[in-house]
């Protein structure tokens, strides 16, 4: 009973989120770059959360880098989802000589350690934001393109493909309303993972400066808290909202990804029957 | 076996003594499709000397029933009723003297899946086993017996043989090895699990003559199978389950050859031997069972009371048993 | 005991993964705007004598053609001349090595009792998994994963460092370092806290997999023929189920050790601990290419290394892989 409550407040909480980001706008008009008060000051009714070192709003900042923040990890785990999912699928069902290359490839690219590659490739690129989650999305498919072809062989193998074979459906039919179907609980639960895994490193990314600091994300905003002294002086709400903002949605991707996989996989729950 | 039936009636009596009696043993699973019934309501008493087989189709309850006598249904399962063994009732008893009595009392030989074996242990020391922790022998006699008993159940090098892992024997040796480390610590009472499933015909003779010289005089066999040739060959009495009850009961060579339940005459007539007749339809779900007879829709000889009464156990001539109300 | 062929073909595999590396690292120097040199030399003065550019061309190779110079590259690498860093002037392998000892610092003691913890813990839950206990702890493990390191890092400098006043705010060493020279409980005081996070970062790693491992092994056949032998709980656990669900562990923890060897990029940064991890955040800010590809190179031949040994520690130790079947 109560992981179904976990899982409706993990939902709700994200998409508090998701709504306070697309509404920044509105909740925020001066946007984050105007400076509207004193710096530092503590929060008050006309600064929710505070100032910076500059005098912009925090509140707004937050709700404008939320914008970044989620995009980020949202596309870049969308990005290596499909990718891993279409090479997944179509390895694991043609199999042959496509596979066996495929998998030669994924074997020696996979001990590269992707985290600093990225970094050395962003010094070479300088890019924004898109451009990383981009890599990232990239990067990040690899490591899934394994899970998802064994789950499409076991698929792929089972007798209604053979009959849809055997009735004349053509190859893409058959991965697309066949297979494709079939693998969607894993593809969702990656999804919801694989979010989680890249909103924080993007917050982490950006808190050790991979993109230009003058962007507004949650990750700068640690960052300069932090190195602006924020904790060393005591100024809680500097570092606190982003921080918490971080931390809430990635508990709930979190827990969201725990819930769908105990149901897919029950094993691994707990709280079995 | 015919030791028993050709002595004097006093003999028989005597040896009559009820080692084991499972009294209205009902074992429920909760599941996410609600109150699955694997055992509902079964009586069965295994006499001291005796061999009696369980037989069943997958999904009867029978390996359900062999697990309950050792306590070995997992944590999910409800059970009630009583089985009684001695002074104990096995259902109650704590996990201590459980333990006492497993492998050293009342032996296992699993099923023989391709896992029953621990993967990374040395046969030799798998069979040992049971003696050490029963404290029956120390140590180093411990791993000569269990080299004596492979080498009786048919291990050319025993010596070699012990310090080899359970991937590097074929099935029926792997079978071998489970029988022997049931058989080890000698218990009174043998529960065997589908001794010959997955074995190949060849194999599957051998091991059935193994089973009975090595379960012979008045040691007990509780055979749990669906290999009705296994359990012609090695049984005194055959007990039928059906959809989680037992439907009849007698002895072995009455209840083959002239089956009184309906159930049991489809089975024997669904043998290659008979003409290879299937019994038409498929037995009901564990978790949706019928209101009256269980056997009912697939029944050749269904009665109208048959659809809403659930009959009882009947006796019939020969001190037989069936769950038919055409011999109420 | 592996077949041979096997340990070949893995040795080759590896051999790619690292020439792959090598290569991307080759392209990237090469395709930044002007020169090594320029970039290089220009960050140590303006005027350069004739000859020490004559010197650095012929170091580097940096007249001849593209796959000669490629070939070039690959010798310096495997000679251990990694090239110089833009910003410091210095040799990178040799930067490298400075920071990383002080990395190891932090490391080893982390590394050690995070898998230690980790893998009891983990094993006592799967064990007793689909209980309270078990739930409680599952869940602890959730949100200890699901807070970024970085985060916890600087919570932890802001109630320990900062509110209660237990440790210092960062660095490795107190100034009194300038006059005392480096003192061992100084240097451990700054250590403590950084250690206990990545303690407890790699401790649940572990105790997810351990515990997916020991519950996957109490669901197997060989378990309840144990226990129809009459076992009791505790000894099934150890000489049962424990050495089955360590196997998957061994590959998992020697990954774990190489993959963290590198630094800890985010713990490092909030504690100012001059490891490999805050190397690389310095040299990212200062786009210090060659440094980075350094670092980036000597990840990859260690965690390429380090998935060489795991491969081979698991053949060799699970008997059922022993008979040389590959794959």
């Amino acid at each position: 009973m109560s992981r179904k409550i976990v899982l409706w407040v993990s939902i709700a909480i994200l998409g508090i989120f998701i709504a306070v980001a697309l509404a920044a706008p509105l909740l925020a008009p001066a946007g984050p770059y105007a400076i509207t008060g004193k710096p530092l000051q503590a929060p008050d009714a006309d600064h929710l959360f505070g100032t910076n070192e500059v005098g912009q709003d925090i509140f707004a900042q937050l709700v404008y880098g939320a914008r970044i923040t989620l995009l980020f990890g949202f596309c870049s785990a969308l990005l290596a989802v499909v990718i891993s999912t279409s090479v997944g699928i179509i390895i694991g069902y043609y199999g042959g000589i496509v596979d066996e290359i495929v998998c030669r490839v994924i074997d020696v690219v996979m001990p590269i350690p992707m985290f600093v590659l990225l970094i050395v490739l962003t010094t070479f690129f300088s890019p924004g934001v898109l451009q990383v989650s981009l890599l990232m999305g990239l990067l990040g498919s690899v490591h899934g393109i394994r899970i998802m072809r064994s789950q499409v062989l076991s698929v792929a193998r089972t007798s209604f493909v053979e009959g849809a074979k055997a009735i004349g459906a053509s190859d893409f039919h058959i991965m697309f309303r066949h297979i494709l179907p079939n693998v969607m609980p894993l593809v969702m639960v990656k999804f919801v993972t694989t979010s989680q895994h890249m909103l924080v490193m993007g917050v982490g990314l950006s808190f050790i400066g991979m993109w230009d600091t003058s962007t507004v994300d949650w990750g700068t905003m640690i960052q300069n808290a932090y190195s602006g002294g924020g904790v060393a002086l005591g100024l809680w709400w500097w570092i606190l909202p982003p921080g918490i903002a971080v931390v809430g949605i990635s508990l709930a991707l979190a827990l969201i990804g725990y819930s769908f996989e105990e149901k897919f996989n029950p094993r691994v729950g707990v709280n079995r029957i | 076996m015919t030791e028993t039936k050709g002595e004097g009636v006093q003999e028989k009596t005597r040896s009559v003594r009820e080692l084991i009696s499972i009294s209205d043993l009902k074992v429920t699973f909760s599941s996410r499709s609600g109150l699955v019934r694997a055992v509902d309501c079964v009586d069965l008493a295994i006499r001291d000397g005796e061999k009696i087989g369980l037989i069943g189709e997958s999904g009867s309850g029978k390996t359900v029933t062999g697990m309950a006598i050792l306590g070995l249904l997992p944590v999910n399962a409800k059970i009630r009723g009583t089985i009684r063994y001695g002074d104990h009732d096995l259902l109650t008893a704590p996990d201590r003297t459980l333990q006492q009595i497993r492998g050293n009392e009342i032996a296992m030989i699993s099923q023989n899946s391709g896992n029953s074996l621990n993967p990374v242990m040395k046969i030799g020391d798998q069979v040992a086993e049971p003696l050490v922790i029963h404290r029956i022998c120390s140590v180093p006699d411990a791993h000569r017996e269990a080299i004596r008993v492979l080498s009786e159940l048919g291990f050319d090098d025993p010596e070699l043989a012990a310090t080899r892992y359970p991937h590097e024997f074929s099935g029926g040796m792997r079978e071998r090895i489970l029988i022997a480390l049931a058989l080890v610590c000698r218990p009174h009472l043998v529960i065997a699990d589908e001794p010959t499933s997955g074995l190949d015909v060849q194999v599957r003779s051998r091991i059935l003559r193994l089973i009975q010289s090595q379960i012979s005089g008045n040691r007990t066999l509780f055979l749990i199978t669906h290999d009705l040739g296994a359990a012609s060959f090695l049984c005194d009495r055959i007990a039928v389950m059906y959809a989680g009850e037992v439907v009849e009961c007698g002895p072995a060579k009455e209840v083959l050859s002239l089956p009184l339940h309906p159930y049991t005459q489809g089975l024997i007539a669904s043998l290659p031997s008979a003409g290879l007749h299937p019994i038409p339809g498929m037995s009901p779900s564990p978790a949706s069972l019928p209101r009256g007879c269980r056997f009912c829709e697939r029944c050749p000889a269904a009665l109208d009371r048959c659809d809403c009464d659930h009959p009882d156990l009947f006796l019939a001539e020969g001190g037989r048993q069936v769950r038919c109300f055409h011999y109420d | 005991m592996i077949s041979r062929r096997y340990l070949l073909l893995r040795l080759c595999y590896s051999g790619a993964s690292f020439i792959v590396c090598v290569t991307i690292t080759f392209f990237l120097l090469h395709l930044m705007p002007g020169d090594y040199i320029t970039n290089y030399l220009l960050s140590l003065s303006n005027t350069l004598p004739k000859e020490a550019v004559a010197q650095f061309r012929e170091q580097f190779g940096l007249n001849l053609p593209i796959t000669q110079q490629y070939v070039l590259y690959l010798e310096n690498i495997l000679h251990g001349q990694w090239g110089y860093s833009y910003a410091y002037g210095q040799p990178v392998l040799s930067m490298i090595f400075d920071k990383l000892c002080w990395s190891l610092v932090l490391l080893i003691p982390a590394t050690i009792l995070g898998i230690l913890i980790g893998t009891v813990i983990g094993a006592w839950s799967g064990w007793k998994s689909g209980g309270k206990k078990d739930f409680a702890i599952f869940n602890i493990m959730i949100v200890i994963r699901a807070i970024p390191e970085f985060w916890w890092a600087i919570m932890a400098v802001m109630i320990f460092a900062f509110y209660l006043q237990w440790f210092p705010l960062g660095g490795y060493a107190s100034i009194s370092v300038l006059s005392t020279g480096l003192d061992f409980f100084d240097v451990l005081h700054h250590a403590i806290l950084p250690i206990t996070l990545m303690t407890f970062f790699i401790a649940t790693g572990n105790y997810y997999v351990m515990r997916n491992s020991m519950i996957s092994v109490i669901g197997e056949d060989y378990i309840t023929t144990a226990r129809a032998k009459g076992l009791d709980e505790g000894t099934i656990l150890w000489r049962h189920a424990l050495k089955n669900a360590l196997l998957p562990m061994i590959t998992i923890t020697t990954f774990q050790c190489a993959a963290i060897i590198m630094g800890n990029i985010f713990i490092e940064t909030v504690f100012s601990w001059p490891g490999i991890g805050y190397l690389t955040t310095q040299a990212l800010t200062n786009r210090d290419l060659p440094l980075l590809e350094g670092i980036f190179l000597l990840d990859s031949l260690i965690t390429i290394g380090a998935m060489l040994v795991a491969d081979i520690l698991s053949s060799a130790i699970d008997p059922r892989i022993r008979m040389g079947t590959d794959e």
